[in-house]
Parts: C-alpha cells; structure tokens; sequence
C-alpha cells in the first residue's frame, strides 16, 4: 500500500494545494504569533533592562538600606572588576527655547566603561560634573547649557548649569516617552541630591562567569538584607512588569490563531472529502483487487500525515517570515510595543508542527472512515443519482443545544449583572453550540435563501439553490467555517463601535471642553482669550467669568458666570454639564444647607449694595453657577476665571503639538495659570481602539480567507460529482456562461448565507460583550457600524464569488458528450 | 439472408435536399500518426423530416460517436453537419448550445434528469434555459400522450426507470426540435418499459411528424423504425427500409458482429 500511497502523492500533488494552503495559513499564523511574543520579550529584556543585560551581578538592598559601605569590599574580590553604585534623583531642568521647566529623572554614568550601558544618539556620555546626556524626549541638542533647579527636602532650591554632551538612545524603553531622562557622573548626582545608592552593578573579572561572581559577591554579603541576582535575572524581572500587558496581548492572539487552527481544519476535512469524492473509484478499484478497509484507511491518513507534515514546515517558515515583517515593520515606528530583530524560539516551530501536523490527520478522520465505506462495487457502477439525504445527528443536536442554551442565558445573566467574566463563558459555550447546530441550521436557511435567488436568478440559480442543498453536511461545514470566521470579525467591528461610542460618550459628557485654561490666582489676563483664539489648532474659546458673590448666609463665595451660548459652541456634550439658565443659580449639593434653598427654591444674591433674586437648582459639585449676564449685573467688573477652548479634531500629534503651544502661550501671559484637558486622553483612546481593530480584523481576515479556499473546495468536489450532470445541462442547451453562472450562483447562496448569519450573530455577540464589559462604567451607546457591517457581508460574498471562478472554469470545459459517457 | 436495400456508401443517400440532418465526410480521429483511432473513418448520410431511423453497429462501430456528432455534442474533426439549413461544423459553441436547446432533443440511456428538479421541471428545462415559455397546449398534449398527468410533481429518485425515460422524452418533445436524438433509449429498462417508450416514439413520428434518430444495438427496438442506418468501423455499411428485427439481425450478422 506504501507505494500506492507515494504514487498517489506523487499523481495527486496538485490536489492537496488548498489543504496544504490553509494549513500553512494557520501554522504560520500560529508560529508568527509565538515567535513575536518571544521576539517582544527579548526586545524588552534588551531595553528595559538595557543596564543589567551587560552586568554580571546586580546587589539590591531589600530594605532600601544604604549600600555604599560594601562597595570597596565587593571591589576587593577577585572575580570582581569593577562595582558601579547606582544614584538616582530628580531635577527640574529648563532647555534653552522653550518656556517653563522640565522633570528629569537623573541617573549615573559609571566610570567603568563596561558598566557604562547607555546608547548614544549623538555626541559622549559625560565625564566630569557639569556635563550631562539626556533622553531625547529632554528635546535638548548637544551644546545646549540646561539650567537645573534642586528643591531639596527642606524647599531649598538650589540652581546651577549643566552643558549636554550626548543624546542617550533608550530605543524600546516603553517608559521612555513619560519623562526626560538625565545621565551624569556619580559626583554631579550627589551634588543634585541622590542619596546613598540602594543598587550596586558589579563586572566580572575576564574569565569568571556571572554566576561564579554571583556566589562570591553573595557569600561576601552573607547576613546583609540584600538581593544578590545575575544581571540576566535581574532584567527578566524588570521587563516581565512591562511585557505583562504583552502577555495579555499573546494570549489574544492565541485565541486568534486558535481559530485560524479550527476554521483550517473544517477546510481540510472538506478537501479531504473533496480528493476522496474524486478517487472513489480509485479506491473502488484497490478494494477490488483485494485491498482491506483498514489498508485504504492506513493509506489516506498516511497522504493526511505527510500533507500535514510538509504544510506544517512551510507554514513554520511563514510564520517566521511573517513575523519579522511585522518586526520590521513596527521598528520604524512609535509602537507601544517594542520589537527589534526576532527570536525564534524552539517550542514555537514544535508548536507549529505539531499543530499543524494533528489538526491536518483529525482533519481527514472522518473523509478517512467514508473512504473505507467504499464499496468494491463503485468501481463498477456509475455514482448514484439520487441526492444524498444525510441525516444530521441527533447527538450533535442535543449537545448543540446544551451548550447554546445555558451558554445564551449566562451571556443575558452577564449583562444584567454587567459582569464580563461571567457573559464570557457563556458567549464561548453558546458559540460552540452555534457551530453544532449549523449543520441542521444553515442548510434550511440556503435553500430559503435559493428560492428567493431562484425568482430573480432564472434557471441557474433556481439549479444552484437545489444543488447547494443536495449534501446539507457538506454544505453546513462549508458555511460554517465562513461563518466563524464571519462571526468573530462583525462581533469585534460592532464591540468595538460600541465601545468607542459609550467611552467617547462618557469623556464628553464627564469633561464637556477640550481644554481647560484656569488661573490659581486672580482673574486671567484680559487679551489672553484673543491670543489663544489665534493658537493654530484652536476653533474658538468662551470665557468663564468669577467674582465673589454673598449668598443667603453672607459669606462670600466664588461664583462663575457662563456665557450659555458661547460655552455650548465649545461643549463637546452637555449630557452631563447643567448650564443655567437667566435668573437661575446653580448651587452645588454641598452649598445648598448652608444657603437653605432646596431644588427650586428662591434665594437672593447680594454683592456691594448689588441685589439678584434667583430660582435655585441644586446640582453637582463645584461653585455656584449664573449665567454671565447675571453676574456681572452683580458684579460689574467680574474677571475672567477660566477659558474653555475647543480644538479642531485633527490626530492626536497635532493635537499634543496644539497643547504645548497653548501652554506656552500660557505660561507667558500668565506663569500661574494652569491647562487641563483631556482632549489627547479621547484620541488616545480612539487611537488604541483603532490599533486594535485593525490587528483583530486582520487576523479574523485570515480566518475568513481560509474558510473561502473551503468554499472554493466545495466548489471543485460539486464539479466533479456533477460532472455527468453538467454535461446533460450543456447538451440541454446550457451555455457554458451560464455553466459558470451556476457555479457562481451556489457559491454566493453559501457564502452570502453564512455572512448574513455571521454578521447578525457576530453583532449579537459584539453588543452583549460590549454591554457586558461597559455597564459598570456607565451608560451604553449601543453602535453598530453599518458600513462596515454591510462591508463584512459583501466582501465575503464577493470573495466566495471569486472562490467559485476556479471550480467554474473547470465545470465550463465539460464536454456535453459527458452526460452520455457517464 | 438478402438485404431487402442496399445503399452504395459514399453517394448520397435518402431525398438529400429534404433532409432534416445530413452529413458529409464526417471524420472524428482520436490520437495521432500510428496510434490514431478512427471512429468516424468518412461518413455521408442523410436523415429525412418525420422519419425514425435507427443507427446500428457493432461495438466501436462509431454509432455513438456518429450521433453526438450530428448532435452537436461533439466536434469532428472533418467534414459536415447540416441540421436543416444551417451547418452545425461552423458554430462557435455558445450558438451551438443555443441551436441545442431550440432545435435538437435528446433522450439518453441513463434517463439523464436533473435529479434536483422535479418532473415537470425537468421537462421545462431546455425551454426555461433558452428563456421561453412553453406553448400550454402543446405541454398538456406532450404530458397527456406520456401519461405524466399523475407524476409531475416528483423527483426523478421518485420515479420508476420507465416514468423517468418518458419524462425525458417529453423534455425532448417540448421545444419542438427539428429532430430528437436517442441514445439506445431501452438500454436500461426491462423490456416492458422499454416497448412502452419506443412505441411512444413511433406514435411521436406518425402523429405529430417529429423527426427522431435513435442509435441502439437491440433489433427489436430498431424495428421501430422507418429504416436502420448501419455502420461498422466508422464507416456507413448500408441501410434497411421498413426492418424487422429478423432483417436487422441477419443483416447485422452480415457486418460480423
């Protein structure tokens, strides 16, 4: 049977194509997802523990107890070369060009040049006190002098000058971007404040091993409360704090790539099913000539085994491949998540083979044990006429429903309760009980959507829609492995838009102005709303007036007075704001027992001889609210208090860029007044979703890709069983264009079903998710994103259109003398 | 022992300018140069409206081949096919197809229904793929005369050998084709069904003029006809009129089947 089984292979190579392609599809998918975990770690490793990965031992106080005494004594060992403390303090730096002062977090160049880790973008590392390197994100030039401020413990200030002679490159650092950082010599550090040193590096001797040095420098500190780690240990622990969010992503992406690996394996058992359909003769044949079901079985998962094993290593490849186009492609840009180079680890190319190789051979179980149904007969006959009723299983039935059950009435529990954890379970179990019930499901729904084809379709899609009914189980795994893949995507699109409504929703509404330009002390200069208003990115501001006001019980409070019509153009949502209205006073719960007004209650404001009768509304926290009018009938000469100002919706770049130029607008006009927003908070929220939008659709695309090869492959299976029957169709007078269109008619009746199916469940799942994870925050906008939504349906029925053109081709070349040589 | 006519091969035989189908020199060559298989070796024949003619052979005698031929199923790789006027060799295949549906039935050994249609679909078909509505009395004819009344709403796994061959046969008959084609129409059935559908073709040809040309190798069903082409080795070997099956089964022995 061997032979016959390396002959087939050798015969039959082109047919394994599409089992081949999408088991490469989901092996690669799989490795490149290991192997960019891995690749993200080393990364990370690299950067954030950029200086311990050269170190050979770090000392760390366990009780932040000072460690300067042991320094000479841990130098003094011979495996030891050279011990550097680590001093680190802060500083408020001022760069030449730009207004107001910086935070910088100072550490220490040491004098070995071994233990000297930090990269340069330009320039030298400093050598003497008064020099310094800095971050880039100090934005500072080399030659740039820095004016450095010290505030010590007691408030003291001290002010002195440093010249920058190096840029430090700190590459990944994924904390790089929060603060400037500033690298000086030991002696500039103690001047600027560091305290005794709590972490000691140590470099070994040439010769001696990390470890080695390790014992020594531990056996020396004996008693001491220190920890004594390699630097190789010590950087894992630093970077397993940062790569925790990446491990978060990993194990989406598994999930992911899990997926893929299903949808991959409905595709290869169909094709399976398809070569199998297409020898059924062939293995007629051997049954004939005396070979045993069990040698027919042997030889089929021996072809399933070395297609799985051969796709597997391609898909490894690919994967590895894919992987560091990713990387490189990420390296360029101001990634999150760092990655440079890649690391390929052992476990993912096992994985991927692994994976791979046992899905493709459980793939071909099933077509296997219908191959040793083959009856020796089938050679001798012609393939039977009469459509196959095939009978969906009462078992596959019950346990559908006894996963979709439960799982729907946990998801509905999970939204009621607002708890994720608990619709998440139940949105897993009511998906597998979905996929169950495709199979008795989908087939109904095709022929109901083939009637309606048939009406507007003509003869061919009144054929197609009987045809793509004729094996309901083949036709459900088909759909279903679109539907999946269908399903995920619409559910993440629509997640996703209701997630970035109701979050976008809640910023508004909770921070109604993009910026807020409050000043500390005293009204804000007059004129500055003018400059403001002429800051590029600024569309327009409205003034909030402030001036004390008496109330009821005669103290004198801060009052503010909006302009109702200038503040609603620059609100971005008045959901949350309440604005009064003329002759009302906003009185904050807190005020209202002291003043002794209730909601709706009248009260009289007094200022300077000035009287104002208002109707209360208690609301919110705060200060008093009147309209402007109002109060500067009461206080003439109200200044004002805040500026609220609207940006123009451009990416947040500009828009950070918008803010610092406002602040420096600011700081000129007026050194202590203060800009709040959240405007970069709304874009970075926007930007994350949009980040991972884009990756989880590109990664369902993948899916759907493979379950399209499948729809092609069920396709290619109809056109060989068919064959006779196409061929009477042309002989009747079929044109070979309305062959075609037959085919095509079938294969938009399967994959327009599946993406209408997978669309309505897919946005089911994705506002019960969204409601599920957003309810304790808040209310929910529910959104669905049409567009998308319809582009999701189209697409994947255009792509099942394109699947079909293959298959066509070959059915449009059968002869009609076919129909008579059978 | 005495063949009753005896055509020369080559001439033209039957009334040639009223021929529904007629062809001349018709060559069909499979493979090349020393391992070439002729199985049209040189074929002139004619086939008059409103006759039955059977064609009979041996096995590899061509008759099929002969058939799909004339039918516009196949292409030949030399000579002629007219179907009336218009010369089927010269046809692009979409006009071929079309000419099919409008002007050629057929009838097939294996019955050959779309097993997805019921039959009365079936038998629409060839009009509904050429986008035209059948003629309601002539349907209502067509299914009384096959006596279908009773079994149109079935599929073809529904159906007996016999029903599903004369639900075929009304497919054939509905568009009116200038010449029905049948492919040894009793090959499957017993000999019951059989006579049934050959005597269904008879009354088809005397009562409505149909023209119908049925390849068989059963004498007994070529003795339906008006007369029997006969062919061995791709080539024309002469013809009866008015046989019988004792006349078909001499001459066939004559041919040295």
């Amino acid at each position: 049977m061997r032979s016959v089984l390396f002959a087939q292979l050798r015969t039959h190579a082109a047919r394994l194509i599409a089992s081949t392609l999408a088991v490469v599809i989901a092996v690669g998918f799989v490795v490149g997802t290991l192997v960019l975990n891995e690749t993200t770690r080393s990364t990370v490793l690299d950067a954030v523990g950029a200086q311990y990965v050269r170190t050979a031992v770090v000392v760390t106080s366990a009780d932040g107890s000072s460690l300067t005494d042991d320094v000479d004594a841990i130098a003094r060992l011979g495996s030891v070369d050279a011990v550097a403390p680590s001093l680190e303090t802060s500083v408020q730096a001022s760069v030449p060009g730009r207004t107001g002062a910086q935070f910088l977090l100072v550490g220490t160049v040491a004098d070995a040049p071994d233990l000297r880790w930090q990269q340069l973008a330009t320039g030298r590392l400093p050598d003497r006190p008064g020099e310094v390197a800095v971050s880039e994100r100090a934005r500072a030039a080399v030659g740039d002098v820095l004016t450095v401020t010290r505030t010590d413990t007691d408030g003291n200030e001290t002010t002195s000058e440093a010249r920058v002679t190096g840029v430090v490159d700190l590459r990944g650092d994924p904390s790089a971007g929060l603060y400037g950082r500033a690298y000086v010599v030991p002696d500039q550090a103690r001047s600027w404040g560091a305290l005794d040193p709590t972490e000691l590096r140590i470099a070994a001797t040439a010769g001696f091993p990390a470890d080695q040095v390790r014992a020594d420098v531990a056996t020396r500190l004996r008693g001491r409360d220190v920890e004594v780690l390699t630097g190789a240990q010590q950087a894992e622990q630093k970077a397993a704090g940062v790569t925790g969010d990446a491990t978060t992503l990993t194990a989406v992406l598994l999930v992911f790539a899990t997926v893929a690996v299903l949808v991959a394996g409905l595709v290869i058992a169909n094709t399976f099913a398809v070569l199998l359909a297409q020898r059924t003769r062939e293995l007629a044949l051997l049954r004939c000539v005396g070979a045993t079901a069990r040698q027919v079985r042997r030889s089929v998962l021996g072809e399933a085994l070395v297609t799985g094993l051969v796709s597997s290593a391609i898909g490894v490849a690919a994967g590895i491949g894919l992987a560091a186009a990713v990387s490189a492609l990420v390296e360029g840009t101001d990634s999150p998540i760092p990655l440079a180079g890649i690391s390929v680890p052992l476990y993912a190319v096992l994985a991927g083979l692994a994976v791979g190789t046992l899905v493709t051979l459980l793939a071909a179980l099933a077509p296997a044990r219908a191959a040793t149904r083959v009856a020796p007969l089938a050679a001798l006959r012609p393939v039977d006429q009469a459509p196959l009723r095939s009978r969906a299983g009462v078992l596959r039935l019950v346990v559908g429903l006894v996963l979709l059950l439960p799982g729907v009435a946990l998801m509905a529990f999970g939204v009621l309760r607002a708890s994720v954890m608990i619709a998440l379970p139940g949105g897993v179990l009511s998906f597998l009980g979905v996929v169950l019930l495709a199979q008795r499901g989908v087939p109904p729904v095709v022929a109901a959507a083939g009637r309606l084809a048939g009406r507007f379709g003509g003869v061919p899609a009144r054929l197609a829609a009987g045809n793509a009914t004729r094996n309901p189980r083949r036709t459900a795994a088909t759909a279903t492995a679109l539907l999946i893949g269908v399903t995920l995507t619409s559910a993440m699109v629509v997640g996703s838009a209701t997630t970035r409504s109701t979050a976008t929703a809640g910023l508004d509404a909770q921070y109604p102005t993009d910026i807020v330009v409050e000043s500390f002390d005293g009204p804000l200069p007059t004129g500055l709303s003018a400059l403001l208003d002429r800051v590029d990115g600024v569309v327009r501001s409205a003034a909030v007036f402030t001036a004390d006001v008496s109330g009821p019980d005669g103290e004198a409070m801060r009052t503010q007075g909006v302009d109702v019509a200038a503040a609603g153009a620059v609100m971005r949502s008045a959901d949350k704001m309440v604005l009064p209205e003329p002759g009302q006073v906003l009185v904050p719960k807190w005020l209202a027992p002291a003043w002794g007004v209730t909601d709706g209650g009248r009260l009289t404001l007094t200022q300077e001889g000035r009287r104002l009768d208002v109707t209360a509304r208690v609301v919110g926290e705060g200060s008093p609210v009147l309209t402007a009018a109002d109060l500067r009938s009461l206080v003439p000469g109200a200044g004002v208090g805040q500026l609220w100002l609207r940006l123009s919706d451009a990416d947040p770049d500009a828009q950070v860029d918008t803010v610092d130029r406002i602040t420096d607008v600011v700081a000129e006009a007026d050194p202590m007044a203060g800009v709040t927003g959240v405007v970069t908070m709304r874009d970075q929220i926007d930007q994350v979703l949009d980040i991972l939008l884009l990756v989880v659709t590109g990664l369902l695309g993948i899916a759907v890709v493979i379950a399209l090869i499948g729809v092609g492959n069920t396709l290619a299976l109809s056109v060989v069983e068919r064959r006779q029957e196409n061929g009477l169709l042309r002989a009747l007078g079929l044109t070979r264009r309305q062959l075609r269109g037959l085919l095509a008619w079938e294969a938009v009746l399967v994959a327009g079903v599946a993406a209408v199916l997978g669309v309505l469940l897919g946005g089911a799942y994705g506002l019960i998710g969204a409601a599920s994870v957003l309810s304790p925050l808040g209310d929910i906008h529910l959104a669905v994103p049409w567009l998308q939504v319809g582009a999701i349906v189209v697409i994947a029925t255009v792509a099942g259109l394109l699947a079909s053109v293959l298959p066509a081709r070959r059915a449009a070349r059968t002869a009609p003398v076919a129909a008579i040589a059978g | 022992m005495s063949v009753p006519v005896m055509t020369v091969p080559g001439e033209p035989p039957a009334p040639w300018a009223t021929a529904a189908v007629r062809a001349a020199g018709l060559r069909k060559t499979y493979g090349s140069g020393e391992t070439a298989v002729h199985a049209l070796a040189g074929v002139d024949v004619a086939f008059a409206g409103g006759e039955f003619t059977a064609i009979m052979g041996p096995s590899g005698s061509g008759k099929s081949t002969l058939m799909h031929c004339l039918a516009g199923l196949d292409t030949a790789t030399e000579g002629q096919v007219w179907l009336g006027g218009t010369e089927l060799t010269r046809l692009r295949d979409d006009d071929l197809t079309r000419l099919r549906r409008q002007r050629i039935g057929f009838v097939f050994q294996s019955f050959n229904l779309l097993p997805v249609l019921d039959a009365r679909e079936n038998i629409e078909l060839p009009m509904q793929l050429a986008g035209l509505r059948p003629d309601r009395a002539w349907l209502d004819a067509v299914i009384a005369r096959l006596g279908l009344r009773e079994r149109l709403g079935h599929r073809p796994h529904e159906l007996s050998g016999g029903q599903q061959q004369r639900v075929a046969i009304a497919r054939a008959l509905l568009p009116r084709p200038d010449v029905v084609f049948a492919d040894e129409p009793t090959g499957n059935l017993d000999s019951c069904s059989g006579a049934e559908v050959l005597g269904l073709l008879r009354s088809s040809v005397k009562e409505t003029g149909q023209t119908v040309v049925m390849v068989t190798h059963d004498p007994t069903a070529a003795a339906y006809a008006d007369r029997v082409v006969l062919l061995a080795d791709g080539r024309l070997a002469g013809e009866l009129i008015a046989p019988t099956a004792e006349s078909v089964l001499d001459a066939l022995r004559d041919l040295g089947a």
